[in-house]
Parts: C-alpha cells; sequence; structure tokens
C-alpha cells in the first residue's frame, strides 16, 4: 500500500515539482475521506495540484471557478421547464463529481459559499424539495487567495472548520522552479498523466486508515494539546472534539502512507498545523491570519505525555 | 428485558448477601424463624434458574402472611428486639422475592445496610465489625455494579475495589465523627435486650456446689491492668462479697455491714491497677486484698467489700489500688458476734475434734495452723465433682467424703475456727488470674472463682486463711489448667497437668491470648470510649474542656478541614499512574542528557532517535533497538510483558 502511495506521490511530482511534503499532506487529506482547502497566492499551482490528485486517483472531475456573481444553482443545479414534456427535469450542477475544484472559493458571496458548504458537510443536496447524495466518494478541493487580497469574502470560522485540513503551496525553491520555467507546459503533462488507483483502492485504502491502531498513550497526548488549546490565553477559543477527531484522522492517514503500523506523536506533530492552524485564532485578535504559527506554538508548548 | 430488569448475576449476589447479612442474626433468633428465612432464600436461588416456580402475586401474599403469623405467634406483641429483628429478616428475605426491577434492588440494599446496623445492637465485638464491614463493602460493590449502564462479564472486582475504596474515604470522617461527637452517658444499647451478659459471676451466698458450677465456666469475669509489676499468684486474692450468716448449708451475707469509716495499718506499697468488669449481674467491685484507693462512686463496707451503684450488666472500667500486707487492727463487738454465729448443724465430732485442738496448743495462731495441719495430713482431696452430701454437710465432709474444693474447705474451716472461738468469716471471690503476655495483663476468668477464710487474731488483725492452699497448693500457686470434664466420677481428684506440655496446644493457648489481648484493646479504647476519655483526649489535644455545642462544632469544622485533604487525595489518583514502559524511556532519556544529547518535551521518540543518530552515529544500533522496541509497547497495539522486560534490559544496559 505504502508503494502504491509512493508512486502517487512520484508522479504527482513530476508535476508539482519540489513540494513532496504538501503533496503527501493533500494525500493524507483525501485518505481520511476529508476536504482540502488550499491557500496561496494566485498562480502557485493550486488548481494544477488539485487537478494532478484528481487524475492520479482515477476520480470524477470538476471545476467551478467562484466569482462574486455565482448563484448557488450554478453549483447544485436547476430545474428547467419543460415545454414539450411539460415538467421541470433537473440538471445536475458541476457539484455532482466525485472531485470538485472550488477555485478562489472566497471571490464568492456567502450564499453561494454555504451552498457549497453545505453539500461538503452533508455530500448530499436538496433541491426543490427532493434530496439527491453526491456521488461517492465526494472531495472538495477548494482554493482561495489569501484574505487580503482585494476583493474576497473570508470564509467564516465556521465553514473552515468543515475543511479537514488547509495547506499552503509556497513558492518553489530554485532548483524546482528551474524545472518548471524549463520544461513542458504542465498541462500537456496532465493530460498525459495515467491515474495509479481506482475506486476500489481507494476504498480500501480509507478503510486502512481507520484500522490504523492508535494508543491510550496517543490519545493522551492528543486531548494534553486539545486542552492546552483551550487553557492557554494565547488562543481565542480552543480547539472542538471535531478538530480532535479531525487530527486523529489525519495523524492516521499519514502514519499509513509514512508506513508506520501505529499511529505516533510525530505523526500528529506532522499534521497538527495543516489541521488545526485554520481553527486557531489568536488571543489577542489583531484580524491577521497567524495560525501556523499558533500551531508551531501550541507543538512546542505540550510535551510528550 | 428492559435494561432496569434485574439479570440473574445481580440477583444472586444480592440473594447470598441477604443470607450472609441476616446469618449472625440466627443466634438470637427462634429457629423457625431462621429456618423459615433460608428456605426463602433457597427458593429465590432456586428460581432463579427454574423461573416457572416463582410464586406467584397471590401465594407470595399467603407467605408473607404466613411468616407474619409465624412472628407473632412467637413473639406475641412484638415485644423485645429479637421480634423486631424476626420481623426485618423476614420482610427482607420476601422483599427479595419481588425483586425484578433495579429500584427493588436499590430498596433491599439498603434495607440491607440498616440490617447490618441492627446486629450492633446485640454485639458490638471486634469480630462483629470486621463482619459488618466487609458486608458494607460487599453491599456497596452490589449497589454500584447495579447501576452500571452495562456489566460486564466475570467477577466484579472493579465494582468491590471502589466500593472499598469509598469505604476508605469514609474512614477519617468516621474517626473524626467517633472521637468528637458528644457521647451519650450510660449505656447506649440498654434496651432490654442484652440477654446475654451477666449470666455468670460470684452471687452474695454460696451452698455446696454454687462454685464449682462456676468453675467450668471459661468466661472472663474481669481483666486487669498493674501499674507496675504483676503480683505473685499467692497474693492475688480478688475479694469479693464476704459472709458471715450459716445455717449449715447455705453461706449469705446475712445483715449487711454498714458502711463507715474504714481503716487499717499497712507497712506495704499501694500496688495501683485497672480492672475491666466484664458485665455481671452483681452491684460489688472486685480488688485486691485488701483495697486502699476506691473507684469513684464507690463504697467500702466494713468488712473491706466495695459496692457500687450503675455497675451492673454493663462492661465497667474502674481503678484502685491496694495493699497486700495490712494489719486491721481491733474487733468490734459486732463483728466479734456476727464472726462468732454457729448454725445448729454442728454435731459432737466437730466439736471433740475442735476441743482435742484447743487443749493441745496455746494461742489461737497455733490453733489455726494446727486445724490446716488436719486438712494436710488427713486424706482431703481437691475435686470438682464431689459427692453429693446429705442433709448435715459440714460434717459428712471433714469425717467421711472428704473429697470437696474451695467453698467445702474454706465453709468448714470457718466454722471450725468459730467453734473454737475465734471469729472468722468467708470471703469469696477470685484467685490468681492468667498473665497475658501480649499486653501485659491479667485475665481472670470464671474458673478462677474462690473461697477461702479469713479469722480474727490478735496478733495480725483479719487473717486470710486459705485451706484450699493446704489440700492442694498448686491451685494456689499458679494458674491451674485441667479438664473440665463434666462426666468425671464423683469424687475423682483432680490432677494438675503442667499446661505447656503440648506443642499443639501450647499454640492454641497463645492464639486465645492473642485473641483476647486485641478484644481487651477494642472493649477498652473502641467500646469503652466514654466521655471522661473524650475529654481527655480533647485536653491533650489542647483544647481543653469543651461544651456539647463547641464539640459539636469540632466536629463540623474537623470534617470541613478532612474534605481538603480527599480531594488531594483523588487529585493524586487521577494523575497519570507512571507506566513502566515510559519509566524506561525518561530514564533512557536521562542517560543521554547526560551526554548532552537533550530531548525536547515534545520531540516524539523517532524524531529524537533520528537526531541522537545524527549527532552519534556509533549509538545507532542501541538506540534503534530501544526506541523501536519502545515505540512498539507505548503507541503499539500489543503489550507483551516479555518485550517489556527486555526493554528494562537493554535500558539498563545502555551506556552513551
Amino acid at each position: 500500500m505504502k508503494q502504491l502511495l509512493d508512486q502517487v506521490v512520484m508522479e504527482a511530482g513530476k508535476i508539482i515539482v519540489g513540494k513532496e511534503h504538501t503533496l503527501r499532506l493533500a494525500l493524507t487529506c483525501l485518505l481520511a475521506n476529508g476536504h482540502l482547502l488550499i491557500e496561496d497566492l494566485p498562480g502557485v499551482g493550486k488548481t494544477t495540484l488539485a487537478h494532478t490528485l484528481a487524475r492520479l486517483l482515477g476520480l470524477q472531475y470538476q471545476r467551478i471557478q467562484f466569482t462574486s456573481d455565482l448563484l448557488p444553482a450554478d453549483i447544485i443545479g436547476v430545474s428547467v421547464y419543460h415545454r414539450g414534456e411539460e415538467s421541470f427535469q433537473f440538471h445536475p450542477g458541476p457539484v455532482f463529481t466525485q472531485l470538485l475544484l472550488a477555485d478562489e472559493i472566497n471571490r464568492a458571496t456567502p450564499k453561494a459559499q454555504s451552498a457549497l458548504l453545505e453539500a461538503m458537510e452533508e455530500r448530499q443536496v436538496t433541491i426543490d424539495g427532493s434530496t439527491r447524495s453526491l456521488p461517492q466518494p465526494f472531495f472538495v478541493i477548494a482554493t482561495q487567495n489569501p484574505a487580503h487580497q482585494i476583493g474576497t469574502f473570508p470564509l467564516p470560522e465556521s465553514q473552515l472548520d468543515r475543511f479537514l485540513m488547509r495547506l499552503h503551496i509556497g513558492y518553489p525553491d530554485a532548483r524546482a522552479e528551474r524545472v518548471l520555467l524549463n520544461g513542458e507546459d504542465r498541462r500537456s503533462l496532465l493530460e498525459q498523466l495515467d491515474p495509479c488507483l481506482d475506486l476500489e483502492q481507494l476504498r480500501a485504502l480509507q478503510q486502512q486508515v481507520a484500522r490504523v491502531h492508535v494508543s491510550d498513550a496517543l490519545l493522551d497526548y492528543i486531548q494534553a494539546l486539545l486542552k492546552f488549546s483551550r487553557n492557554s490565553p494565547r488562543f481565542n477559543h480552543g480547539l472542538s472534539p471535531r478538530a480532535g477527531l479531525a487530527l486523529i484522522n489525519s495523524a492516521r492517514a499519514w502514519a499509513l502512507q509514512a508506513g508506520h503500523p501505529q499511529v505516533l506523536p510525530e505523526d500528529v506533530q506532522t499534521v497538527l498545523s495543516a489541521t488545526v492552524a485554520h481553527r486557531l485564532h489568536s488571543g489577542s485578535d489583531t484580524g491577521v491570519r497567524e495560525g501556523a504559527g499558533l500551531a508551531q506554538f501550541l507543538l512546542e508548548s505540550v510535551p510528550l505525555p | 428485558m428492559t435494561p432496569n430488569e434485574l439479570g440473574r448475576r445481580p440477583l444472586l449476589a444480592l440473594s447470598l448477601i441477604t443470607l450472609l447479612l441476616v446469618a449472625p442474626h440466627f443466634a438470637r433468633l427462634d429457629l423457625r424463624i431462621s429456618l423459615a428465612f433460608i428456605a426463602i432464600i433457597l427458593l429465590r436461588l432456586t428460581t432463579l434458574y427454574l423461573p416457572r416456580l416463582h410464586p406467584g402475586r397471590w401465594l407470595l401474599l399467603g407467605i408473607t402472611l404466613a411468616g407474619a403469623a409465624l412472628i407473632f405467634t412467637l413473639y406475641p406483641l412484638l415485644m423485645g428486639l429479637p421480634a423486631k429483628v424476626a420481623l426485618l429478616a423476614l420482610m427482607l428475605g420476601l422483599k427479595l422475592m419481588e425483586c425484578r426491577r433495579r429500584r427493588d434492588l436499590y430498596v433491599v440494599v439498603f434495607l440491607g445496610y440498616f440490617t447490618l446496623s441492627t446486629h450492633f445492637l446485640f454485639d458490638q465485638g471486634m469480630l462483629l465489625v470486621a463482619y459488618v464491614c466487609v458486608l458494607v463493602i460487599g453491599l456497596s460493590g452490589l449497589l454500584i455494579e447495579a447501576s452500571r449502564a452495562t456489566s460486564r462479564p466475570g467477577w466484579p472486582l472493579h465494582s468491590l475495589r471502589f466500593a472499598a475504596g469509598l469505604t476508605a474515604q469514609a474512614l477519617p470522617i468516621m474517626l473524626v465523627l467517633f472521637f468528637l461527637f458528644p457521647r451519650i452517658e450510660g449505656p447506649l444499647w440498654n434496651l432490654g435486650v442484652d440477654n446475654s451478659i451477666g449470666k455468670t459471676g460470684l452471687s452474695d451466698s454460696i451452698t455446696l456446689g454454687s462454685i464449682s458450677q462456676l468453675i467450668r465456666s471459661r468466661a472472663v469475669a474481669f481483666r486487669v491492668d498493674f501499674d507496675q509489676t504483676i503480683p505473685p499468684p499467692r497474693l492475688r486474692y480478688w475479694r469479693g462479697p464476704v459472709l458471715w450468716h450459716s445455717d449449715g448449708r447455705r453461706w449469705s451475707r446475712g445483715r449487711l455491714m454498714e458502711p463507715g469509716p474504714v481503716t487499717y495499718r499497712s507497712d506495704a506499697d499501694p500496688v495501683g491497677y485497672q480492672v475491666t468488669l466484664e458485665p455481671s449481674p452483681n452491684d460489688w467491685l472486685y480488688a485486691l486484698d485488701l483495697p486502699e484507693t476506691l473507684p469513684v462512686g464507690a463504697t467500702l463496707s466494713a468488712d473491706y467489700q466495695i459496692s457500687a451503684k450503675n455497675v451492673r450488666n454493663r462492661r465497667y472500667r474502674y481503678v484502685a489500688s491496694s495493699r497486700l500486707a495490712y494489719h486491721t487492727g481491733a474487733l468490734s463487738e459486732r463483728q466479734r458476734r456476727l464472726g462468732l454465729q454457729l448454725p445448729d448443724t454442728i454435731t459432737p465430732r466437730m466439736r471433740a475434734l475442735v476441743a482435742g485442738w484447743r487443749a493441745g496448743t496455746g494461742g489461737d495462731a497455733q490453733l489455726v495452723s494446727r486445724a490446716l495441719q488436719f486438712f494436710r495430713s488427713e486424706p482431703f482431696y481437691y475435686t470438682l465433682n464431689p459427692p453429693l452430701l446429705g442433709t448435715n454437710p459440714v460434717d459428712q465432709f471433714l469425717f467421711d467424703s472428704r473429697r470437696g474444693f474451695c467453698e467445702h474447705y474454706a465453709t468448714s474451716f470457718t466454722l471450725l475456727m468459730r467453734l473454737a472461738g475465734i471469729p472468722a468469716r468467708v470471703v469469696t471471690g477470685y484467685q490468681g488470674g492468667q498473665r497475658n503476655p501480649l499486653g501485659n495483663y491479667l485475665i481472670v476468668r470464671q474458673s478462677d472463682a474462690h473461697a477461702w477464710s479469713e479469722v480474727w487474731l490478735a496478733e495480725s488483725g483479719w487473717t486470710r486463711i486459705d485451706p484450699t492452699a493446704a489440700v492442694a497448693p498448686e491451685r494456689i500457686e499458679r494458674s491451674f489448667e485441667f479438664d473440665l470434664d463434666e462426666n468425671a466420677d464423683p469424687g475423682v481428684p483432680v490432677i494438675f497437668a503442667s499446661a505447656d506440655s503440648d506443642l499443639l496446644r501450647g499454640m492454641m493457648q497463645q492464639f486465645r491470648l492473642g485473641l483476647d489481648a486485641a478484644n481487651a484493646s477494642w472493649h477498652r479504647w473502641i467500646l469503652g470510649y466514654s466521655r471522661q476519655q473524650q475529654q481527655s483526649l480533647l485536653q491533650l489535644l489542647g483544647f481543653g474542656s469543651l461544651s456539647e455545642f463547641k464539640l459539636a462544632l469540632a466536629m463540623v469544622l474537623a470534617t470541613a478541614a478532612l474534605l481538603p485533604l480527599l480531594l488531594l487525595l483523588l487529585r493524586r489518583r487521577d494523575r497519570i499512574r507512571p507506566d513502566p514502559v515510559q519509566g524506561d524511556y525518561v530514564k533512557f532519556c536521562h542517560r543521554l542528557a547526560r551526554r548532552g544529547l537533550v530531548r525536547q518535551p515534545h520531540e516524539g521518540p523517532r524524531d529524537f532517535a533520528r537526531r541522537v543518530i545524527r549527532q552519534r552515529p556509533d549509538l545507532q544500533r542501541q538506540v534503534s533497538a530501544i526506541v523501536n522496541l519502545y515505540i512498539a509497547l507505548r503507541y503499539g497495539p500489543s503489550d507483551d510483558p516479555q518485550q517489556r522486560r527486555r526493554l528494562h534490559q537493554l535500558v539498563r544496559g545502555f551506556r552513551a
């Protein structure tokens, strides 16, 4: 299994050059059956990353470009009156897919945002009184620009919480950038990419994630982390039990793809920043997103029990 | 089955514990009640496995009515505590029959707690308290187990441990309440039920044979703690009723001597001691010959007999002192008259005997030794089974049967002295006693009951003469151990066996003494904890004497002060217990830290190992072996004791 996952990462690494760790985290997020939020500047490869993962995992793929005039119907679909049949017929929107890329999600109005986020949480949509299930599996990879960019509607905390992880990609290092600048067009490379996994394998992997052993000692550690975040004045509010679950699930998925038979504190620490940074706020709220720093502070403040 | 319905296991446990709850009462209840109770429990147990045998509602009502009828016929009007206990026991058993839901179990358990407390109405001994404690833990464990949402298979050891913990936590508060609760004066349990106490003891008169009945009882009469060394056996005469009047068969106190100023001369040092008297039906106290200082509230009669009020049927503890050598001074006219009283059963042979002695000797003292010589040289035997004596027992004893024990010797000797014109009287009491080396006190049993004689001699006043000592000096010199054989033929002389001849018997004896010492302390410090002792304890703590209100206040405050202590204890328990695996790992980290490789508090074992190996490649093999084992043990699913030991050895052998 580990080889399979390593292969996915290797293949993806041909397109997203020099970002192996980020790729592994993104993969971890999908293995843990969670949604992924990628926050970074435009042009660092957010969309490409999402697209690459979709190709490699062999998933149906749809993309919505969020804009300020996007309507919920543009996401979930619309019922149209057919004259000939004298009835309404539902035209499914782009949300009916296995992997949805929601590009620049914070450029849309809260109304459109919440339509998507509801679908993410429930894994089904309700239109005109009838409930329609979304395909299985259903992942959302959303990208957003940093909050200080012009014309953004930042996601509220409650909605950020729906994402298992938030990742930053960051600029590539010099060598990777050289490869990028020198190499072929990424789009055409993507077209040549073959899927490494099929649906069955993905499902088996997800089941395996749930079986990775978590010992009492590790639960003690996670509880210590949660407790510290709730008691320390550095944080505006502590981590929720959902955050704790997110932490355990991500750590399990990470342990699986790192080849550990059990979850180690290091696995938790590796996924900690990605999992909790978007859920933490500084106690002295300056409005600046300083989640990563807070996560690091949390990590270094809590001793292993 | 709804979650509130009881399964078989809790019902089985409840039935068995109910049986144990009532068991100590069996001895006090009518046999029929006990049997009925056991039958109900057996029925309950049977129906657990054969539910179709469960009696219906109407049959159960019938059984209940029959049980009530039985109790009312056995104990009309429900008089006395045993009647109430019988009612409680039967109804407890019947409640068990209709126990179906968890709520019923709660009712039975609370009734059980109540039933436990009823035992103390009858007995407050150490063993019973231990028994009750065990059952309290059992009941609480049952309560805890029944309150669980899901029951676990196997023995409910966890619940029992929890219950024991709860009981232990209650202990400090119990102690505070015990030591500070205002003591109620007087026998708290004096509810007319103590039929087990005060059965045996000396009476204020003797007929021949009354002491030999007493002497067969191993029951404890009293225990004595001496301030200094215990006097030798031949001086341990515990003075009880003094008998003046004889009608030939029966000796009694006659007209009681009036209390008055009592004096005697003595050069001996006083001997101080404390006596713990077992419950007896009498109102006199025992003291060594002759008492000097008396317990509070007691009076001394002219014949040196201590009597006190409110000592009947309760364990009574008193302090006294005596002087063991004395001169009582002149004889009052009244005492001379009483001391020379003769019954009308004097025969010519008795007169002839005494006249013969009188003729051959000079003074009274010589005559006394001549009489003792008579008992010593003639074939008198000491026996506990004397042959029956006819209408004139003294005459028959002196000249025909010549088999008897202390009371025969004391009474006949006293009569002979009176015949010789020497004022004499019979003194009853106890002689000797067994020293308990565990606790260093004296146990005086009913079997030490004794009677001796006192004669008045001009040169020494009232003088103790023990004719039994002339016949059987072993009886006086040491506490005697012999088989109290009920079936021995009349007149068989007692063989004074050496007590420690047999190893097993010696061990038994040792065990009995140990038990007695524990019981004595229990009675002395726990049951005998009186208002005076409470006051002196408070004084010792520096509170001085407290009024009852202040005492109650102190009780509340002390309990309140205990609570934070308990909280602290609870917090301690909640702290994560150091796991041996973790302990080994910490030791390993310590050893590395001494070499400058300090683990960050948040650093995981794999990261740390990687860092260590990077800096000290030479340690790679050892470090990775230890860390891999540690990771498997601490974070892995398996918990193999063998691997744990291996980790321990690896860490012990690790040198950085």
